[in-house]
This record gives C-alpha cells, sequence and structure tokens, in this order.
C-alpha cells in the first residue's frame, strides 16, 4: 500500500496558495494601498509620518511574507532537505506558524471589533447575523482621501459606523424598521445603502462563535497565537542569554563566583517560582514587556545548570586547555570553543523551555495577570469566559483547543530535535 | 558508612538549606522596598486619626533605618513571627495554619494519586508492550501532559458540574452542613473534592507514567537483569526485586521536589474550584499587598519544599545505601 | 485487568448514587429564614457597626430612639416611634422632648432606662471607643473632640421624658437620633478603649425583637426572637439564620437548593434561571449604587508638587466632559450587562428622592456625531489624520484605571474604549487590585477612573461635592463650583422640604451641565427570596430590616 506523502514544505506552499487564491482581492488592495503610502513619502512626508501605523505595516508585511516564502519554496523545493516522516503535528506546526506569520490575511475582523451587542453578544459557533449596510458618510475624492478609502478596506479598524448588526427588519413609508434582540427601532430609508430599491443585506458568520463583547472568537485565537509565539520567543531568547552567560562564567571561573550562582540558582529551582512571577507582576503592574521578563528570568536555571556542567566537563578537556594556553581570550573561548560544544544541549532545552513560557504565559493570563486587556490572549479569552460556563461553552473550548494544540505541537518539536541531535538515545 | 559522616553531611544539607531560604527572604524585603506605594498605606483608611497612622507605621518600623528594618524583618521571618496580616487582622502564623492541614491533605492525596497511578498505568503498559495499549497509555501521556490544569478543569467542571450536575463546581463542603456522621461528613467532602483532584493529578500523572515507563525498559535491557535472567531468576521476581526499586529510586528525587511545590499551593485548581489552599492564600496576599501575609506564606512554602526534599533523600537512602555518599557532595 | 476497570465504575456508580441520595433537604424549616452573607462578622456590637451586615444585624437586635423607613410614594424617608413614644420640638427647633417607652428590658432583664440613652449619646461621641459614629454629633452641644457634653445637653425632666438640647445655630433633625442605644450596665464596667475588644462586643445584651443566640466563627450568626419585645407578633419568624458563604456560586447554588432563603446582589445573567425555579421571589433595590467614569478636573502633577490648581489638559472643560459623555453607549450596558436591571443616571441624586429630581432632565444619549462636534468646538481635532484628536500639539490619549475583580466596570471600560476610538480619543484600560485603585484616586494620582459611589439617605451631597479640597477629600474629580457651594451651603440652614427639593433641582442641572464625571447608571441590587417568607419589603434602605414582621 502506497501512502499519499506530502511534504511538510509542500503542506506550507500549498497553504500559501490557498491564501493567494481566496484572498486575492485583498492581497491587491494591500499592494495598492502600498503604492499609495510610497507616494506620501515623496510628496508628503509629514502625513506619511502621521499615518504610520503597526496595523498596515502588518498587511504589507504579510504580503511581502507571503511573496517571497512561496517564492523560496517554489524555487528551491528540490534542494531543501525534506524531513523522512510526516504526522499530523507536522501539519499543526506548519499551521501555527502560517497563522503567526499571516493573522491579518486570514481573518478579515480586527480582533476588538463589536457592535450591537444585543445582537452579537455570545452566539454559538457557526451562527449567522444580519448585517444592514448603511450608505457611506461622505463620497471620497483627491489623492489623500482614496489613500484614506484604500487603507479603509484594507486595515479593519475595530468599529464601523456604516452597518448595523439586526435579526429582521420592515419597511414602511420610506422608514426602515429594524429589529435588535426584541428592541424596535427606526432609520429613514434614505439612510440605507439600496441595491435595486431594497437594503443591502450581507449576513456574517461566527465561525466560532462570539463573546460577551460580541467579538469574533475565531479572529481572537488568530491574533492570540502571535501573543503566545512573542512572548514565548522573547522569553526564551532572554532566558537563553542569562543562563548561558551565567552559566559559562560559574563554569570558568568556578571558586566563589561559582558557589554565589549556583545557589542563586538553588533558590529559583527550590522555590515555586510562579509566586516570584506573580509578585513581580503584580507589584510593579503587568505589561507585554514584564510578562517577557519575568517569564524570560525565571527560565534560566536549567540552562545554567547544563552549561555549567558542559563547561566543567570541558576545562578539563586537551583541546580546551590548550586554547586556553594558546591565549585566547574568555569570550573568543566561548564563542569559539564552547559554543558549539554546548549547542545541542541547549537547543534541545530551549525548546522546551518555549513550550513552558507558552504554557506560564496563558496561566498568568487566565489569572488576570498575562499581557494586559490591550491584546487577545488565549489565557485572558479563557478567564473571561469562566463566567459565563453555563452559557457558551465556546468561549473556553476553542482557546483551550489552541492551547493544548500549541503545547503539543512545541513537545512534539521538542522531541524531534532532541531526536536530530542525539539519535542514539531512540535507537 | 559511619553515624558522624551521615550527621556532618545532614548538616551541611541544613546549612546550605537556611542560606537559601536567608537569600528568599532578602529577595523578598528588597522587592517588597522597591515596591511602589507606602506599605503602611494599604493598611490605613482615609478616615483614620494622624496619631493612629504614626501608631501603624512604628508598627511597621518604617520609622527606623532600611537596615534595622531588615534586620528585623529577618529576625522575625527565622523566629516565625510574620506578625498580623493587614486583612485578616489576625496574626499570620494563625491564618497560615487555619489552610495548612487542608493543602497538605489535598496535595497528599493528588501526589498519591498520580504516583501510584502512573506507576500501575506503567505497569499496565509494560506488561503490554509494544502492544496497541501501551501506545494508546502512552499517546494518551503525551496529550495530557500538553493539557493545562485550567483548561481540564473548566472542561470537567462544564460536564460534570454544569451539565450533568454530578459533582459541585466549587467548595470543599456543603457549607453549614450540620451532618455529625463522621461517615457522611468525609463522603461530603470526597464529593466536592472528587473533580479538584482528578484535575490535580491529572497534570502529574503522564509524568510519573513517562518515568515509570521509561525506566522500566531501560533497567529491563541493563547488565544486571541480563545477568539476573541469564541464572534463571524469574521474569517476576526479577521485575519486583529489582528493576522496580531501582527505578523508584530516581524518580523519588523528582517526587520530592514535586510534593514540595504541591505543597506550597495548587494555584490553579484553587483557583478554579475556590479551595481554601496555600496558593489562593498566597496569591490574595499578593494582590492586595498583604506583606506580613506574603512573607509568612513564601517561608511556609519554602521551609515545606526543603523538607520534602529532605524527606525524599532519606526514602532514597533506605533503598540504596550507596547514595549517602552521592548526596553528601 | 477488567475487573478492575468494573470496579472503578461500580466505584463510580456507588458514589454518584450516595451524592444524590444524601443531598440535603431544605435546612430551614418555615419558622426560620437563612440569609447568605459573603463574609464574617467581626463583632456584634452597635458602637463598631462598620459594615453593612453588622449594622443589619444590630438593627434587629438593638432599639434606637426612632426608627426611619422608607415612604414609597412621598420618596423620601419617614419617621416612626421606636424607644420613644412620641416627641415635641420646641419652638425654635433648639431642643427636643422625648417621651420613652417603659415596658422595655435588655436581655438579661434589666429595664432600659433614660440613664441608658444618655450613655449611649456619651460612649458614641466619646473618641477614646472610636465608634463608626464618632463625629457625627455635629449638632449637640460638644467639647473639643466632639464629644458630647452630657450636663449640658440631657435634661431628665422624669423616669421616661428627656429633654435633649441642641447646639445653638444647628439644624438638627429625627436622624440625629437614630441609632441603636447600647446597655450602660455592661458596657460602663469596661475602659473605653477597651470595648471594641472586650467579650461582650461578641455577646451582646440586647434590646431588640431579636436576641443572640449563637455565633460559630465563619459559619453563621443565629438570632432568634425575643417574645418579650413589644414589637412580637404571632406567627411571624422565629429564627434568622446569617449564613457565611463568601464565594457568590455558592450562593446561587445554595438558594437553588433552598439550603438557603435569602440572597442579595445577583449576578443580572443568572436572573432567567432562578424564575425558571418558580419558588423565588425576585425583587430589586433600585437607586442606591451608580457607576461613574470619573475625570480628573484639575492637573494632578501640578496639584501634588504644590496644591496649585490647574484645569486638567483634557478634562478640565465641562463641554470636553459632556462630549465624552455623549459618545459612551451607556443603553448598550444597560441592556447587555445589566440586562435591564439598571437605569441612566444624570446626577448623584438618585431617582428614588422623586421630589428631588427634575424629571425634564433628560441623560445625554449617544451621539458620535454630536460629541465630535462639540469636541471640534473645543479646539480638539484630527488634523494628521491618524486617528487620534490633538489640540495645541497634545494628542487626546488617556489612560483609564479600573479595578480588576469588577466584570461589570472591565465590560463597560472595554466597550467604552472602542467609542470613545470612533470619535479620534484613545483610552487605554489599566485594571489594578482595588485597594490601589482607592490609594490611587484617593492621592489624585488618576487621570481617569471608573468606580461606584453607594449614596447615603438621607441624601448628603456636601462630602464629595464641595469645592474646598482640603476639607473634602471625598471630592475625588476635585471639581470647583461657587454656585454648587452656596446651593450645598443654603441646604444645611433651616428651610422647608419644598425649598430644599427645589435646590436640588438646581444642584442636578449644574452637576448635569458641568459633569464633572460621567454618571453612568444606577444598578440595582438583585435580591432573590424564597416564597415561602411573606412580608418583605424590599426598599432603598435594604432587605433585611423591619424582619420581626416577616412571616
Amino acid at each position: 500500500m502506497k501512502r499519499i506523502r506530502l511534504s511538510v514544505f509542500d503542506f506550507m506552499l500549498l497553504l500559501l496558495l490557498l491564501t493567494a487564491i481566496f484572498r486575492a482581492s485583498l492581497l491587491v488592495k494591500i499592494g495598492m494601498l502600498f503604492i499609495s503610502y510610497l507616494a506620501f513619502w515623496v510628496t508628503d512626508f509629514d502625513k506619511a509620518i502621521a499615518q504610520f501605523s503597526f496595523g498596515m505595516i502588518d498587511y504589507f508585511c504579510s504580503l511581502f511574507m507571503l511573496v517571497i516564502i512561496s517564492l523560496v519554496l517554489i524555487l528551491k523545493r528540490k534542494k531543501i532537505k525534506q524531513p523522512q516522516s510526516f504526522s499530523f503535528l507536522h501539519n499543526t506546526a506548519v499551521v501555527i506558524l502560517y497563522v503567526f506569520l499571516f493573522a491579518p490575511l486570514i481573518t478579515n475582523n480586527n480582533y476588538d471589533f463589536q457592535k450591537d451587542l444585543s445582537v452579537t453578544q455570545l452566539l454559538p459557533p457557526l451562527s449567522s447575523t444580519n448585517v444592514l449596510h448603511l450608505k457611506p458618510h461622505h463620497a471620497m475624492a483627491g489623492q489623500s482621501e482614496k489613500f484614506f478609502s484604500q487603507k479603509k478596506e484594507v486595515v479593519k479598524a475595530s468599529f464601523d459606523e456604516e452597518i448595523l448588526f439586526i435579526d429582521s427588519f420592515k419597511i414602511a413609508d420610506s422608514t426602515l424598521s429594524y429589529f435588535q434582540n426584541g428592541m424596535k427601532n427606526s432609520l429613514p430609508l434614505s439612510a440605507v445603502e439600496l441595491i435595486d430599491g431594497k437594503p443591502n443585506i450581507t449576513t456574517k458568520i461566527f465561525f466560532l462563535g462570539s463573546d460577551e463583547l460580541g467579538r469574533d472568537i475565531f479572529t481572537r485565537i488568530i491574533y492570540g497565537t502571535r501573543i503566545s509565539m512573542l512572548v514565548g520567543v522573547c522569553a526564551v531568547v532572554l532566558s537563553l542569554l542569562i543562563g548561558v552567560l551565567f552559566g559559562f562564567i560559574a563554569g570558568f571561573y568556578g571558586g566563589v563566583i561559582d558557589i554565589i550562582l549556583s545557589r542563586i540558582n538553588d533558590m529559583f529551582l527550590t522555590f515555586p517560582i510562579i509566586f516570584f512571577v506573580i509578585l513581580i507582576l503584580a507589584f510593579f503592574g503587568n505589561s507585554f514587556t514584564s510578562v517577557i521578563v519575568v517569564l524570560g528570568f525565571s527560565g534560566w536555571m536549567s540552562l545554567f545548570r547544563i552549561v555549567k556542567g558542559e563547561v566543567v566537563s570541558l576545562n578539563n578537556k586537551d583541546y580546551f586547555i590548550s586554547a586556553q594556553q594558546l591565549g585566547l581570550s574568555g569570550t573568543k573561548l566561548l564563542l569559539k570553543e564552547a559554543l558549539p560544544v554546548i549547542a545541542t544541549p541547549v537547543i534541545v532545552n530551549t525548546v522546551f523551555q518555549f513550550g513552558n513560557v507558552v504554557l506560564s504565559e496563558s496561566a498568568l493570563s487566565f489569572l488576570g495577570l498575562g499581557v494586559g486587556s490591550d491584546y487577545p490572549s488565549w489565557g485572558a479569552m479563557i478567564n473571561s469566559g469562566q463566567a459565563y460556563l453555563s452559557q457558551a461553552w465556546w468561549m473556553i473550548f476553542f482557546p483551550g483547543f489552541a492551547i493544548v494544540l500549541t503545547i503539543l505541537t512545541i513537545n512534539d518539536f521538542g522531541k524531534k530535535v532532541s531526536r536530530y541531535f542525539n539519535p542514539r538515545l531512540y535507537e | 558508612m559511619n553515624r558522624s559522616f551521615i550527621a556532618l553531611s545532614f548538616f551541611k544539607r541544613g546549612a546550605t538549606s537556611v542560606l537559601i531560604l536567608f537569600l528568599t527572604v532578602s529577595l523578598l524585603f528588597v522587592l517588597v522596598r522597591i515596591a511602589p506605594g507606602d506599605p503602611s498605606q494599604k493598611y490605613l483608611s482615609p478616615n483614620l486619626s494622624p496619631q493612629l497612622f504614626e501608631k501603624v507605621k512604628s508598627s511597621f518600623q518604617l520609622d527606623k533605618s532600611i537596615a534595622e528594618q531588615y534586620i528585623s524583618f529577618v529576625k522575625n521571618a527565622f523566629t516565625g513571627d510574620f506578625g498580623v496580616s493587614y486583612k485578616y487582622h489576625r496574626p499570620v502564623n494563625e491564618v497560615i495554619f487555619e489552610v495548612l492541614p487542608f493543602t497538605i491533605i489535598f496535595s497528599l492525596s493528588a501526589f498519591a494519586v498520580q504516583f501510584v497511578g502512573g506507576l500501575v498505568l506503567a505497569l499496565w503498559a509494560f506488561h503490554n508492550h509494544k502492544k496497541f495499549l501501551d501506545k494508546f497509555l502512552s499517546r494518551g501521556s503525551i496529550l495530557l501532559y500538553a493539557v493545562p490544569s485550567f483548561v481540564s478543569g473548566l472542561f470537567f467542571v462544564y460536564i460534570f458540574s454544569v451539565q450533568l450536575k454530578l459533582f459541585p463546581s466549587s467548595g470543599i463542603k456543603t457549607v453549614g452542613t450540620l451532618e455529625e456522621n463522621i461517615f457522611l461528613l468525609g463522603l461530603d467532602y470526597l464529593h466536592h473534592l472528587f473533580l479538584p483532584l482528578v484535575v490535580l493529578s491529572l497534570t502529574g500523572l503522564p509524568i510519573y507514567f513517562k518515568y515509570f515507563r521509561q525506566h522500566f525498559e531501560e533497567h529491563q535491557e541493563k547488565l544486571y537483569t541480563i545477568y539476573l535472567r541469564a541464572n534463571g531468576v524469574a521474569e517476576n521476581k526479577i521485575f519486583s526485586r529489582h528493576i522496580i526499586p531501582n527505578s523508584l529510586n530516581s524518580i523519588i528525587a523528582y517526587a520530592g521536589v514535586d510534593l514540595g511545590i504541591l505543597f506550597s499551593g495548587a494555584l490553579i485548581t484553587e483557583v478554579i474550584f475556590s479551595l481554601p489552599g496555600m496558593g489562593r492564600l498566597t496569591v490574595n496576599a499578593i494582590l492586595e499587598h498583604d506583606y506580613p501575609l506574603i512573607i509568612g506564606c513564601t517561608l511556609t512554602a519554602g521551609v515545606l519544599i526543603i523538607l520534602t526534599n529532605l524527606a525524599a533523600d532519606l526514602i532514597r537512602m533506605k533503598i540504596d545505601k550507596r547514595l549517602i555518599k552521592g548526596l553528601i557532595n | 485487568m477488567s475487573i478492575t476497570r468494573k470496579n472503578i465504575f461500580i466505584f463510580f456508580f456507588i458514589l454518584s448514587s450516595v451524592f444524590i441520595g444524601c443531598k440535603k433537604e431544605s435546612s430551614s424549616s418555615n419558622s426560620q429564614v437563612v440569609i447568605a452573607i459573603p463574609s464574617d462578622i467581626e463583632r456584634i456590637n452597635p458602637l463598631f457597626a462598620f459594615s453593612i451586615n453588622e449594622a443589619n444585624i444590630n438593627e434587629l437586635l438593638f432599639l434606637s430612639l426612632v426608627k426611619h423607613s422608607w415612604d414609597e410614594n412621598g420618596g423620601d424617608l419617614k419617621t416612626a416611634p421606636m424607644l420613644a413614644n412620641s416627641w415635641e420640638w420646641n419652638s425654635d427647633s433648639s431642643s427636643i422632648t422625648l417621651n420613652l417607652r417603659n415596658d422595655v428590658k435588655w436581655s438579661d432583664g434589666v429595664p432600659l432606662s433614660i440613664a441608658d440613652v444618655i450613655f449611649s449619646f456619651d460612649v458614641y461621641s466619646d473618641p477614646a471607643v472610636e465608634s463608626y459614629l464618632y463625629g457625627a454629633f455635629l449638632n449637640f452641644i460638644t467639647d473639643k473632640d466632639n464629644h458630647i457634653i452630657a450636663e449640658k445637653t440631657f435634661e431628665k425632666l422624669s423616669e421616661t421624658k428627656l429633654k435633649i438640647n441642641f447646639a445653638p445655630g444647628s439644624s438638627p433633625s429625627l436622624f440625629n437620633l437614630d441609632f441603636p442605644i447600647v446597655p450602660k450596665h455592661v458596657f460602663e464596667k469596661i475602659p473605653r478603649k477597651d470595648i471594641a475588644t472586650a467579650k461582650e462586643s461578641f455577646a451582646p445584651v440586647t434590646s431588640g425583637p431579636f436576641m443572640f443566640e449563637k455565633w460559630e466563627k465563619n459559619q453563621a450568626i443565629i438570632i432568634k426572637e425575643n417574645p418579650n419585645s413589644f414589637l412580637h407578633q404571632d406567627g411571624t419568624i422565629e429564627r434568622i439564620i446569617f449564613k457565611v458563604v463568601p464565594d457568590y456560586s455558592s450562593r446561587l447554588t445554595q438558594l437553588k437548593n433552598h439550603e438557603v432563603d435569602l440572597t442579595e446582589y445577583l449576578k443580572p445573567e443568572d436572573v432567567d434561571e432562578l424564575k425558571k425555579a418558580e419558588s423565588f421571589v425576585i425583587t430589586s433595590l433600585k437607586g442606591r449604587e451608580y457607576d461613574y467614569l470619573g475625570w480628573n478636573n484639575i492637573d494632578r502633577e501640578k496639584y501634588n508638587k504644590n496644591k496649585s490648581i490647574v484645569p486638567n489638559k483634557l478634562f478640565g472643560s465641562p463641554k470636553v466632559r459632556q462630549a465624552i459623555s455623549m459618545a459612551l453607549n451607556r443603553n448598550e450596558v444597560i441592556t447587555s450587562y445589566l440586562r435591564g436591571y439598571g437605569e441612566l443616571a444624570n446626577s448623584p441624586i438618585s431617582p428614588i428622592f422623586k421630589n428631588a429630581v427634575d424629571e425634564k432632565l433628560l441623560p445625554y444619549s449617544f451621539d458620535l456625531a454630536k460629541a465630535k462636534t462639540l469636541l471640534a468646538k473645543e479646539g480638539w481635532n484630527d488634523k494628521d489624520q491618524n486617528g487620534i484628536l490633538e489640540k495645541n500639539g497634545d494628542e487626546f490619549k488617556f489612560t483609564l484605571t479600573i479595578s480588576s475583580n469588577n466584570p461589570r466596570r472591565i465590560f463597560a471600560a472595554t466597550l467604552f474604549k472602542n467609542t470613545l476610538k470612533q470619535i479620534g480619543i484613545e483610552m487605554n484600560i489599566e485594571q489594578v487590585e482595588l485597594g490601589m485603585l482607592i490609594d490611587k484616586i484617593n492621592n489624585k494620582n488618576a487621570d481617569a477612573w471608573m468606580a461606584s459611589w453607594i449614596i447615603p439617605i438621607p441624601l448628603d451631597l456636601k462630602f464629595s461635592w464641595y469645592s474646598n479640597l482640603a476639607t473634602t477629600p471625598m471630592n475625588f474629580p476635585s471639581y470647583q463650583n461657587k454656585e454648587l457651594d452656596l446651593l450645598l451651603d443654603k441646604l444645611e440652614t433651616k428651610i422647608s422640604k419644598k425649598q430644599k427639593n427645589e435646590i436640588y433641582k438646581k444642584i442636578e442641572s449644574i452637576l448635569h451641565r458641568d459633569q464633572p464625571v460621567t454618571f453612568l447608571y444606577w444598578i440595582d441590587n438583585i435580591v432573590a427570596y424564597n416564597k415561602k417568607i411573606k412580608n418583605i419589603e424590599v426598599t432603598p434602605l435594604g432587605t433585611v430590616h423591619h424582619c420581626w414582621t416577616w412571616r
């Protein structure tokens, strides 16, 4: 029996291709917006600065990345070494990476978008609502107005004054009455966008339901990936720097420095570190950076031990001693001799540490001490869903699923990495 | 191995432990001092008289120098006199001793379930070596390991409390119950603590399963097993007399650390099920800036962790005499 | 192995069937009522009734001279006799003569006499005691420590007749006499400063329609009816158990399981389910608490540096504050979060004071276009079109501080953040622990915050709206208005009820116009109780009162 094997990179390419097909119009719009924005840099520098926003840059980056990654994958496809086995968790790793990079292309909403709560609050998955389109306030003309209308179409805002979510509507005597959860309101028909004399009504689907504030859970999960990954990567890099540096110092110089650092390390290991983390976040405020710093500082212990152990054993090896005698300085020794040797265990440890940090971040957010309310975080979503447990299971289930899947993927990846470096262990 | 040698080793360990506690206390002191806001402010309501304010201030020793404050802080911390909790208006020791019995019983039972459950499942899997069951359990444990307790906890609450209404979703007993019958009272506790226990155990179970399963496999192929087998010792005997004790040895070291952390509070489980445990007490103290209680809780946790580690080492020594030498260094 | 599995199932089955079997029947019979309270009380001594639950319990255990109740039709308080059968003011209201009952005995058998009344005034106003009413006896003749001078104040005319002289120039009322009288023969033996911790504060000698029975720490406070009280009627409830249930969801569950008969402060989302059960009466106590968005009217940095008053760059102008009030979709919070258990607020004068509120004054309606125009008139424009308004180079950005354990405020703040963004105002939300929030607004260290006021009855506005910031620490927004000060001062003079109501209406229109804070909505306290209890009267004064008439 021959199985059809899809390689990881082919899968990524497939995802990118699907994005390009389904989001073609958006991609074109992003391209046009980019050109208009570039024009600003030439014609009106002040305006270009004023219009700079990370939201917009995000869209530009997604577009470029889509093009570049696709090209690289297509051109170098033959040359990239393909992993032998292929499993479900490989897929998820690709999906997580894809979601992380292309979040703005995947979803059509702003993660904070909310409107007409009486209609959109706590909707179950796959429910749809009617959207009534109103006439735009004023027509757009001129170069900068054109830019703004382009920008409005591409960069999704957290509000929209030109639509209304309604349950049903009625027209009588050039007024349109609409119902929102049993409440009746009316509008002059002239304010409504008409198509062939009928109001323009579309439907909006909430794939994974909506939360208590009428926000789309799907979108929030997509953007939540970024928070988890960013916090994870930054904190792990910080732990890595601290652990490797201290470990090297302790192992290389030994003596009093080693004793002090080891005792501090013991202290961090002995104590339930979560309380220190909570204490610092509660006292000094929780924000994106403080969470990263605190998690980074609380994860250096195992790396310290590994690096110290390796360096101590290196110290006794002949080639290291001779390198020392040749007069290589401390930093040079670290970079040239020690780093290659300690790289393997450190990389393996780092991957698992990454999983731990992602887990810790969501746990902190669950306790209300995460990255703050400005960003959608999976843990925070679960926290707010707790109050609505009996009414809206989807508020907890989907972010919970995302967390489990991510950690599963990271752990699996860690196992693969360590198997790659130590194939003997897994024979 | 003579007695004085063992005594010396324990003395050395004790000294290290005290040093670690001392470091922790100092770190806490620094954190409390550099935290924004005057600690006495949290305690005072705006309409207290200025005289009373001074009284409170002097009770915090805020009128003394930092060095003096630090010395008395360390002294109080090590004599177990943590002062009066700002929130409860009662001695910190009293507040802690109120939640400690529950915490210890609860974490010990969760620990027992994890440890024994992990051992039994690993045995079961090992006996069905490489069969479907073995693979199923291994995969299952990998999956379980990735499920954080706040996800599994809320999932269980949703299924068993909200939907099936089988178990209560919070608390440790029916409040105000006037039940005299000890058996029924015990059942009431069990009824309330069943879900929390399951949730807390599920976080550790896969770890113990994995450890045991791995060690069984490793020891199975070690030289001494092969030697014993070659000498015609029964497979069952090899397993129960040699492989299990040898595996236990390294796992207990991990278990010591694990139990210590459990004692300091199963924070997330306590939060989900609103249980009166050390974890929630500590975090609430932190959130409410109840400094004496924070220090009391942290040090209690530290002492418990050191004690469990010590206990784990003693058990290991009982199993394997050779270890004494290793532990000293 | 299959045996083990079977065993587990059998065990599980037994376990669950036992649980279903041992589910307790209602612990309360017809003659007793179980009331859930969220935390244990500290002591049972009316001198120190700092918390609402302590005050409620004390009110049942101790009698006061007169008793106030709520007059629904008039929208105001009415006074009823209690220990004092009748009373008579002298011509210029500078003194009052009380006729006391002679049939009241303390629970230890000692008769309640005029000496107890005089002693109570003395001990409540004694600075050494630090009672919860200390400093509140401003209408009485006091020494410099606000301690009532008994010799000048009281004249014992007979065994049941007591004359009380008030301070010259003051405007006393019967509210000054409405507090629980304490037993002299019990407390006179204890040094004044030790009363708070004395054992008599935990097992009290009482005079009211209920007597103290038992107090299980952290579990329950049990009181039983006093058959000797003149308030005693046949067929009323015999026992009230105040059960400590700290956790909200367990209070709700216990109410559903009939382990608790009455609970307050229900969340709006739980009402529907209770209504379905059909065995509860659900009612609400309206108009006592309102949420507001506080704006620091003055520049906090300059004030904290040298107490100088400079208008806040953002919130200094009343027009800007008006515009913000228009840009908040308050109705959406009322329908989607409060589920109708609330109403829009206009000013701190609650709609329950029917004669004091101006019904013609309408709340600002949600109107983003109008808000934008108003802000543009004030000079706030988005010239660089980056989505945020600016004026003189400053952008309209601020941080709203809210407490992290109030889901209602987190909900509202998230909504408001979004609508403010639509008119070009960037609001960041900072969640802190409640103590930190109080600390911040007390020291004027917040630009904007969301909190609530529980309004006092009778109405008192001066404590939070008077301009003098040194004497009015509760004026958190630091709002200053001379016109308002005059009106507030005038309220303290001897004027008729009608004149007072006119002044209230004026105050209302000033506060509505200036929006020193954005008054958001009045929040109902949702109360649910078991249908078996009859005769409960939920008024703005509370739920747990007049329990001696409950059946």
